[in-house]
C-alpha cells in the first residue's frame, strides 16, 4: 500500500505515539502479573489472612480458661505428598479441651528414604472458618524440617482455643500437609 | 493526454498474487479473511475434540478413551475455541469491517497486522502436536491450575508456549484495532458516532491489551515453577496455588468480555438494519459496554468462591457480579426496544441475531444465578457451570459471527449466499444447540461434575440426549461451510445494497469492496451507531 493518505488532523506521528504508550501499557501489566504476588502477601500480613505457617500472638484474656464452657473436641490428622517418603502421624488421635486451655500434642515424623529431604508442613482446619480461632504457639510447620536418612523425630505442636471460638463449633480438625521442598533435598 | 493522465493516477488495482498474496498479505481484507478462514478450521477443530468428549459421556463408563485422554480433550477443546476459533474470528472481522465502516484506508499498521495473524497457525500446531509427546496434551482443563500444570509433561510447556505466541498475536491485533479506530477515522464520524462494532472492538482490544499481558505472566510463572526452581504456586516453598487462580481470573474474568463484546456490536449493527430503525439508546449502548469492561477487571474471585475466601470478600465479588448484569440488561433491553415496531424482516442475520437475544440471556441469568456465592458452592465445577457458558459462548459469541458473516457476506464477496440454507443452518442450530446445553443445566443441578469421563448412573438419559444433541449441531456446521464454499464460487452476485436497512459507512462503497477502499479518506456527515447521511469524496482502487 504505496497510498495511506492520513486523514489532516492526524499525521503519522499520532500513530507511533499511540504505539509506543499501548506498548508501554502492555509492559506494565505484565508486570503488574508479577507484581501481585508480593501484593498479595503484604495483603495478607496486614489482613491477617492465611497466616498459618506464624506463631499467633495471644489477647489478654485469649488464654483464660472459661469453666463454665463446653468443651470442644480437636481432631488431628496428617498426609503427605505422594512421592516424599516420610511417615507423619500424630500421638494422639483425638482429645477434648475447653477453649482458653493450653493444648500440647506431639507429632511423630519419620524419613524412610535413604536420602536427606527437607518438608514442609501447612496446616488446615475444618472448619475452615474455626481456623482464625486456633491460635498455635509452637508447630513444627513455622521452619522448614530437614531430616537425615532414616531419622525420626518427635514435634510439638502447642495451640489454645481462642475463647471467642463460636458456639455452634462442637469440633475442630487440624490437619498437616507435608510437601516436599524442592531442590533443597539431598 | 491520456497517457499522462493514466501515470498520475497509476492505480495498482491489481491484486498480488500466488501464495505470497497470503504469506506477505498487508492488506486488510486478505487478512480478514485468512483469520475467518483459520477462526472456521479451529472452530472444526474444536468441535472434532467436542464430539469425541460427548462421545465418551454418551453413556456411563469407559468406552472410548482412557481418562486421561478425556482430560486432554477437554483443555485442548476450551483452548482452542478461546483462542483459536472465537478471539481471531472476532479479530478477522474487525480487520475486514473496521477501516470501510470508519472510512479508513487499512488497518493502522499493515505489516505487524501480517505478524498477528502468522503468529497463529504456529501456536495452534504446537497445541495440536502436543497430543503426540509422551505424556500426552495438557490435561488441567484450559484454566491450567497449578498444581496440576506444574506437574505434568511436555504437552503443558508446548502448551504455554503457544499461550505466549497467541498472546503476542492478539496483543498486536488490538493495538491495531485500538490505534486504527483513534487515528483513522474518516473527519465527521466522531467517537460518539461510531457504530457500535467500532466502539465494541475498540473496548475489546483495551481489555487484551490489559489482560492477555496477565495471562502471559501467570504462564510463566507456571514455567519457571516447572523448570527453573521457583515456588510461585509451590506450597512447600512457601508458594500458594491459590495465588495461581487468582493471577489467573484477573486475566480470565476480562476475558469473558473479550468473548462477548464484539459478539454486542456486532447484534447492534444487525438489528437495526433488520428492524429498519436507529439503534435505541446508542450513547447508553456505549457507556453499557464500557461500564461492562471495567467491571470486568473487580470480578474475578466469583470463580474462586470455594477456595476459602473470607465472607466479606465473598460478598463483595457476589455483590459486583450482580451489578454487570445491569449494564449488560440496558444492552438487551435497548436491541429489543430497537425491533419494537419495526418492520422486522427475519433473514439468516437477523435470526442468528435474534437467536443470539435469546440465548445469551438464558446464559446470562444463569450467570446471575452462578454469581450468588450460596449456591456457586454448590453448583462449582458441575454440568451447571458448562451449560452457563456454553449458553453464552456458542449462543453469544458463535450465533453473534454467524449473524455477521451472512449480513457482511455480501459486501466481503460480491456474491450472495444461499438464503434458504441460512435460515436451515439458523434454525437447525437454533434446535440442537438447545437440545445439546440445556440438559446441562440440569444434570448440574443434580450434581454432575464436569471434566470427569464417567458418571453415575441416573445422569445417563439426560448425557445420551446431550451427546445426540452435540453430533446434530456439529453436523449442522456442514451447511454453513458448504453454504459459503458454493456462494462463494457459485453465488448469484449481490446487489449494490443488498439490506436496504443498512445505513453505515461500508454499505456506501461499491459491493464487493474494492481491494483498495478509502485511498483517499472520505467526509462524512455522520449520526449516532454511525448511520451516514453523506459521503464526500473517498476513492477506491
Amino acid at each position: 500500500m504505496a497510498l495511506q493518505p492520513q486523514p489532516p488532523s492526524m499525521p503519522p506521528d499520532a500513530r507511533r505515539a499511540l504505539l509506543l504508550k499501548l506498548c508501554v501499557i502492555v509492559v506494565m501489566m505484565f508486570g503488574f502479573a508479577w507484581a501481585l504476588i508480593p501484593l498479595y502477601r503484604v495483603i495478607c500480613e496486614v489482613t491477617g489472612i492465611n497466616q498459618v505457617v506464624q506463631a499467633d500472638t495471644l489477647a489478654e484474656d485469649t488464654a483464660r480458661p472459661v469453666s463454665s464452657a463446653r468443651p470442644v473436641t480437636l481432631v488431628f490428622d496428617a498426609n503427605v505428598q505422594a512421592g516424599l517418603p516420610w511417615q507423619v502421624r500424630p500421638l494422639v488421635r483425638q482429645l477434648s479441651a475447653r477453649p482458653g486451655e493450653f493444648v500440647r500434642v506431639e507429632y511423630e515424623i519419620t524419613n524412610a528414604s535413604n536420602r536427606r529431604v527437607v518438608g514442609q508442613a501447612v496446616p488446615r482446619y475444618l472448619p475452615a472458618a474455626a481456623g482464625e480461632h486456633v491460635k498455635k504457639l509452637d508447630c513444627f510447620c513455622f521452619r522448614q524440617q530437614v531430616f537425615a536418612p532414616g531419622e525420626t523425630r518427635r514435634f510439638p505442636v502447642v495451640f489454645v482455643v481462642d475463647r471467642k471460638l463460636p458456639e455452634e463449633v462442637e469440633s475442630i480438625t487440624l490437619a498437616y500437609s507435608v510437601f516436599d521442598v524442592p531442590g533443597s533435598g539431598g | 493526454m491520456a497517457i499522462a493522465d493514466t501515470a498520475g493516477h497509476a492505480p495498482h488495482t491489481g491484486k498480488p498474487t500466488g501464495l505470497g498474496r497470503w504469506l506477505f498479505a498487508t492488506n486488510h481484507k486478505d487478512i480478514g479473511s485468512l483469520y475467518l478462514w483459520f477462526s472456521f478450521i479451529m472452530f472444526l477443530t474444536g468441535g472434532v475434540m467436542a464430539l469425541a468428549i460427548r462421545l465418551e459421556l454418551f453413556s456411563p463408563g469407559l468406552q472410548f478413551w482412557q481418562p486421561e485422554l478425556f482430560n486432554q480433550l477437554v483443555t485442548l477443546h476450551g483452548l482452542i475455541m478461546i483462542f483459536g476459533a472465537i478471539m481471531p474470528a472476532f479479530n478477522g472481522l474487525a480487520n475486514w469491517m473496521l477501516p470501510l465502516m470508519i472510512g479508513a484506508p487499512d488497518m493502522a499498521f499493515a505489516r505487524m497486522n501480517n505478524w498477528s495473524f502468522w503468529l497463529l497457525p504456529p501456536a495452534a500446531l504446537l497445541l495440536l502436536l502436543s497430543f503426540f509427546v509422551p505424556g500426552g496434551a495438557a490435561a488441567s482443563g484450559w484454566t491450567m491450575y497449578a498444581p496440576l500444570s506444574t506437574q505434568m509433561g511436555m504437552g503443558m510447556d508446548m502448551t504455554i508456549f503457544a499461550i505466549h505466541i497467541l498472546g503476542v498475536s492478539s496483543i498486536m491485533g488490538a493495538i491495531n484495532i485500538i490505534v486504527t479506530v483513534l487515528n483513522l477515522r474518516a473527519p465527521g464520524l466522531t467517537l460518539m458516532k461510531m457504530p457500535m462494532f467500532a466502539w465494541a472492538s475498540l473496548i475489546t482490544a483495551y481489555l487484551i491489551i490489559a489482560v492477555m499481558p496477565v495471562l502471559a505472566g501467570a504462564v510463566t510463572m507456571v514455567l519457571t515453577d516447572r523448570h527453573f526452581g521457583t515456588h510461585f504456586f509451590n506450597a512447600a516453598g512457601g508458594g500458594d496455588p491459590v495465588m495461581y487462580q487468582h493471577v489467573f481470573w484477573f486475566f480470565g474474568h476480562p476475558e469473558v468480555y473479550i468473548m462477548a463484546l464484539p459478539a454486542f456490536g456486532i447484534i447492534s449493527q444487525v438489528i437495526p438494519t433488520f428492524s429498519r430503525k436507529r439503534l435505541f439508546g446508542y450513547t447508553s449502548m456505549v457507556y453499557a459496554t464500557a461500564s461492562i469492561a471495567i467491571l470486568s477487571f473487580m470480578v474475578w474471585a466469583h470463580h474462586m468462591f470455594t477456595t476459602g475466601m473470607p465472607a466479606t470478600a465473598q460478598l463483595f465479588f457476589m455483590y459486583a457480579t450482580m451489578l454487570i448484569a445491569v449494564p449488560t440488561g440496558v444492552k438487551v433491553f435497548n436491541w429489543v426496544a430497537t425491533m419494537w415496531q419495526g418492520s422486522l424482516t427475519f433473514e439468516t442475520p437477523m435470526l442468528f441475531a435474534i437467536g443470539f437475544i435469546c440465548l445469551f440471556t438464558i446464559g446470562g441469568l444463569s450467570g446471575v444465578i452462578l454469581s450468588v456465592a450460596a449456591v456457586d458452592t454448590q453448583l462449582q465445577d458441575t454440568y451447571y457451570v458448562v451449560a452457563h457458558f456454553h449458553y453464552v459462548l456458542v449462543a453469544g459469541a458463535l450465533f453473534s459471527l454467524f449473524s455477521a458473516v451472512y449480513y457482511w457476506f455480501p459486501k466481503m464477496t460480491g456474491r450472495m449466499y444461499s438464503e434458504r440454507l441460512g435460515k436451515l443452518h439458523f434454525w437447525w442450530s437454533m434446535v440442537w444447540f438447545n437440545v445439546t446445553f440445556f440438559p446441562m443445566h440440569f444434570l448440574g443441578l443434580a450434581g454432575m461434575p464436569r471434566r470427569i469421563p464417567d458418571y453415575a448412573l441416573q445422569f445417563t438419559d439426560f448425557n445420551s440426549l446431550a451427546t445426540i444433541g452435540a453430533f446434530c449441531f456439529g453436523l449442522g456446521q456442514l451447511i454453513v461451510l458448504y453454504n459459503l464454499l458454493i456462494s462463494l464460487r457459485r453465488g448469484p452476485p449481490a446487489v449494490e445494497h443488498p439490506w436496504e436497512g443498512a445505513q453505515t459507512l461500508e454499505w456506501r462503497i461499491p459491493t464487493p469492496a474494492p481491494y483498495h477502499s478509502f485511498v483517499e479518506a472520505p467526509e462524512v456527515d455522520a449520526d449516532d451507531n454511525g448511520v451516514i447521511h453523506a459521503v464526500r469524496g473517498g476513492t477506491h482502487h
